[in-house]
């Protein structure tokens, strides 16, 4: 257990180290822009009738720098905010801080993200156990070859496409927001209901989106456990064939945590398209709206909070790896 | 078993490759088919599918089956040369890792952890507020750039186990340079592994693409799949109506065929470049 | 499936454990059709005796092996002939859970390298309750027990072995962990496929010393198969040879070894080199052993490499006939000419 506390402090310390480098990737992608979006922002405050003072102090306020200072000075200003847990001001939302924006529009994203993740991941390892054991039936090809063609298929045409079918055409389910605008919002059964069915399409589209990875992915990983001797070993000794199944399935699951991090990065993108086509206020369709309205404190925090959920979604990967593969306790 | 044996095995290969080659040969000989700029016809909005536009028209009158083929060349394209960009990139750096090992392969597998955790769309349309890539070899630069993570580390994995092979130990034994051990020994035998890579990252990278025009985040100055799929989505109310629908289909229905058409290849070429994967009938 | 938990509680004393090989054929399916890779094989492992069956790989010995228990791999299967074993009656009409049960509790196997013939993510104690679970064994403490017993029988630390992973054992413990697994059900008969070709020579000499000390403590019938004239002529009491899917010859070790009566053996046993003396003396075999595809149909399928072939041998194939006290051997020439050459 000493090892597990050990490689849990080391992972942290990585995932921190990689949560600054991509904040300063950020503050320097922010920074290279052609123009001054200080500038811009001032030029609109002076027309809105402030003076340019009181328009330079908002400008200053929003940035975390002034454009005038020197880039270091730009840098450890915004690196100082940032470990306060302020992620500056949002300029479209018209001074509403950013982490409000996106506190508020993160679990829009997180639960309709991860119910889809745990669906495919759930279908995709047993689809890819028979459609390796399977593998030389028909069955079993056509299995792989479905979930191949789904995994190629962009999120650009599952999302319309999904829309298409099930609200354009066969009206069942709604296609836009988180739920009737007409409900009043709470613990009460017709809202909730409301929230279910809108959030239908959304996860399924999640959903979809890495099934397909699942299942090759096990699929590959049964076939070669399946070549491994303990499993032939398991069935000359008579073990019971639920076991050696147990077996097979713990086994060909570890390579899959590795992916794990690359999946949740996957939809996480994903969440952009599908938000967006879907009308549903989560980070990606914030992210969208913001890179849209050149909101740069708004675009960069959306940003930086995505990339550190997929540093978390890698820690607590490597974690589970850890306890179920004894090998690696050394 | 001969290449061509295994190439008409199955079929679903067959029919995988007459699609890939019919979307190459109209990606290299569309725009001679069609050569001139878009006719815009106003009285011919939206129009279904007549003898005079097979596919019907898009939101300016054009006729939809002219805006298909001739934005065949820019998808597949700039595919091809993200493709190829990170295939070099991603073999460059995975066998350097994998055969030198030691600090190279850590600083490199560290760079490539970082590369792989950020997420390949919010980093591309954050991209696209400083530069805008629209043209073909931008985009590909863009998305290459952004996604060698993965080939750099099946390339390394790859290369870990030629390693064990004991045949490299050889030529180093014999007194070969670093260099021509890669370049002789190494590349050759990862090159069917690479290409493999490359190919399944076609349909990737058509997505890709085809996801940021749909975004609109790039400007486009051309007929374009993902421009066409955005068009009918966000201004043709396809979603709504089913007026617009050839507009919102075709291009669907080429980037699913593409795949399909890849995915179905691919079966045979994987087979080719894996014996041992090679069933008995 | 009471009836085999019973037999498990109830030791069979070694007149019991007799396996009789009849007529046995083995086919796999390939492109070119059904190929036999054993081919009307007839062979009895008499109870409490070391049995070797020798071969080259191809022959067919593993696939024999696996027949015992039930086991030929997919695409092959057994078309006819039959195994029988004492307690159990015929093994190759068993189905489902019989065939599980006799598989470990009547027949033990032990693979071919067993470096990795354990779940590397259980330790091995609890893989050993899986065992006894799956084999309906009531009183799991005596397993254990027993397990314990057999391992300090083979010189290790019983308590440790059990508490251990896969990965934290040498080769050599994971060989004799693989003998404990198949002996702890109390099984009579135990197949050792290749136990020595992972190993270095000193791991090589400690199991085989082992083997025999297994098998003597508590009398079991056991089959070696083997490439390695050496393993069999140190512990084996008969011996069989095998090519092509026949067996060629066979009966008591020392003298089929000092006296082959088959070309094929004469061929083996000069191809081994000694130790002491002249290491040129060691003659290696012209050509190549056949595989699945190449065995010829007709005739002996050793003629093209045999020294005393002559024409009947490409018109009929000899059968496995008796000869000389308690030895069978299946060959056209005289047994006289190539015992004395």
């Amino acid at each position: 257990m000493n090892t597990l506390a050990v490689r849990l402090v080391r992972k942290l310390l990585i995932g921190l180290i990689m949560i600054l480098v991509v904040a300063t990737f950020t503050f320097f992608l922010v920074h290279a822009l052609p123009g001054d979006p200080g500038a811009a922002a001032y030029e609109n405050y002076l027309m809105q009738g402030m003076s340019p003072q009181q328009a330079q102090a908002k400008v200053s306020a929003i940035y975390g720098f002034t454009s005038h200072d020197p880039l270091l000075v730009q840098y450890r200003g915004y690196m100082w905010k940032l470990l306060q847990g302020n992620l500056g001001v949002s300029i479209s939302y018209s001074g509403v801080p950013v982490w409000h924006v996106l506190s508020a529009a993160l679990p829009w994203t997180l639960f309709p993200a991860l119910s889809g993740l745990i669906i495919s991941f759930l279908i995709g390892c047993s689809g890819g156990v028979v459609a390796a054991v399977k593998r030389s039936s028909r069955w079993g090809g056509s299995l792989s070859m479905s979930a191949s063609l789904i995994a190629g298929v962009p999120v650009a045409v599952i999302a319309p496409l999904l829309v298409f079918v099930f609200s354009t055409n066969l009206h069942l389910l709604p296609d836009s927001d988180t739920s009737n605008v007409q409900l009043n919002p709470g613990f009460n059964g017709p809202y909730i209901g409301s929230l279910i069915q809108h959030a239908v399409l959304p996860v399924a589209a999640y959903a979809l989106l890495g099934y397909g990875a699942w299942l090759l992915t096990m699929k590959s990983s049964v076939v070669s456990v399946l070549g491994d001797d303990f499993i032939l070993a398991a069935e000359l000794r008579g073990l019971h064939p639920r076991t050696r199944m147990r077996y097979i399935s713990r086994n060909a699951i570890l390579p899959l945590f590795t992916v794990f991090a690359l999946s949740v990065g996957y939809v996480l993108g994903g969440s952009v398209v599908i938000e967006n086509v879907l009308d549903y206020p989560g980070l990606g369709y914030v992210l969208l709206q913001a890179i849209g309205s050149r909101d740069y404190p708004l675009m960069s925090g959306a940003f930086l909070l995505i990339t550190v959920m997929i540093v978390l979604a890698n820690i607590v990967a490597d974690l589970l790896y850890t306890v179920i593969d004894p090998r690696v306790r050394q | 078993m001969s290449t061509w044996r295994v190439l008409t095995r199955k079929p679903g290969r067959i029919v995988g490759m007459c699609i890939v080659l019919f979307f190459a040969v109209l990606a290299i000989f569309g725009p001679y088919i069609y050569s001139g700029p878009l006719a815009v016809d106003p009285d011919a909005i939206y129009a279904g599918p007549s003898a005079q536009h097979w596919l019907g028209t898009d939101f300016a009158g054009s006729d939809v089956l002219q805006e298909i083929v001739i934005g065949a060349r820019y998808v597949l394209e700039t595919a091809a040369l993200a493709a190829l960009l990170t295939g070099a990139i991603g073999t460059a750096v995975g066998l350097l890792a994998g055969y030198h090992r030691g600090r190279t392969d850590t600083a490199l597998m560290r760079l490539t952890d970082f590369v792989l955790t950020i997420p390949g769309l919010p980093l591309l349309i954050v991209l696209s507020t400083i530069w805008s890539f629209g043209k073909p070899y931008e985009m590909a630069i863009a998305l290459g750039v952004t996604g060698w993570g993965g080939v750099a580390r099946s390339v390394r994995s790859q290369t870990l186990s030629l390693r064990e092979r004991g045949f490299l130990e050889a030529a180093r034994g014999l007194g070969l340079s670093n260099r021509h051990v890669i370049v002789k020994e190494l590349l050759p035998n990862l090159a069917p592994f690479v290409a493999m890579n490359m190919l399944l990252a076609l349909p990737a990278f058509i997505g890709a693409q085809v996801t940021l025009f749909f975004l609109g985040v790039v400007p486009f100055s051309s007929s374009n799949w993902g421009v066409m799929l955005n068009q009918a989505v966000f201004s043709g109310g396809a979603l709504q109506s089913t007026a617009a629908l050839p507009y919102l289909l075709s291009p669907l229905t080429c980037i699913v065929l593409i795949t399909v058409g890849v995915v179905l290849f691919l079966d045979a070429v994987d087979e080719l470049f894996n014996p041992r994967l090679r069933e008995r009938s | 499936m009471t009836d085999t938990a019973e037999r498990a509680a109830m030791p069979p004393t070694s007149a019991d454990a007799e396996v009789a090989v009849r007529d046995l054929t083995v086919c796999f399916d390939t492109d070119r059709g059904e190929k036999p890779a054993v081919s009307h094989a007839n062979l009895t492992l008499p109870a409490g005796c070391i049995t070797g069956l020798v071969g080259e790989s191809g022959s067919g010995k593993s696939t024999l092996a696996l027949s015992l228990l039930g086991a030929v791999p997919p695409p092959g299967r057994i078309t006819s002939g039959s195994v029988t074993m004492t307690g159990v009656g015929e093994v190759t009409s068993l189905r489902g859970a019989k065939l599980r049960g006799v598989r470990g509790g009547y027949i033990g196997y032990v693979f071919q390298a067993s470096q990795n013939s354990l779940n590397p993510l259980k330790t091995v104690g609890k893989q050993l309750l899986d065992l006894g679970r799956a084999h309906d064994v009531d009183d799991l403490a005596g397993l254990i027990r027993r397990a314990r017993e057999l391992c300090e029988l083979m010189g290790m630390d019983g308590v440790r072995i059990l508490d251990s992973y896969q990965h934290q054992l040498s080769g050599g413990m994971r060989q004799r962990v693989g003998i404990v697994f198949a002996l702890v059900l109390n099984a009579k008969v135990l197949v050792l496929d290749e136990p020595t070709t992972a190993l270095d020579m000193l791991s090589q000499a400690a199991v085989l010393r082992i083997i025999a000390r297994v098998h003597r403590e508590i009398g079991l019938t056991t089959l070696i198969v083997t490439h390695d004239m050496g393993v069999v002529s140190e512990l084996a009491d008969r011996l069989a040879v095998m090519y092509g899917g026949r067996i060629v010859e066979d009966g008591p070790a020392t003298d089929v070894l000092q006296s082959p009566s088959h070309p094929y053996t004469r061929a083996l046993i000069n191809a081994t080199a000694r130790v002491s003396g002249d290491v040129t003396r060691a003659r290696a075999l012209p050509g190549r052993p056949p595989d699945l595809v190449s065995v010829p149909t007709e005739g002996c399928v050793f003629r093209d490499r045999c020294a005393f072939a002559m024409d009947v041998c490409s018109e009929a194939e000899p059968v496995l006939g008796s000869w000389s006290r308690d030895r069978r051997r299946a060959c056209h020439a005289d047994a006289e000419t190539v015992t004395s050459a």
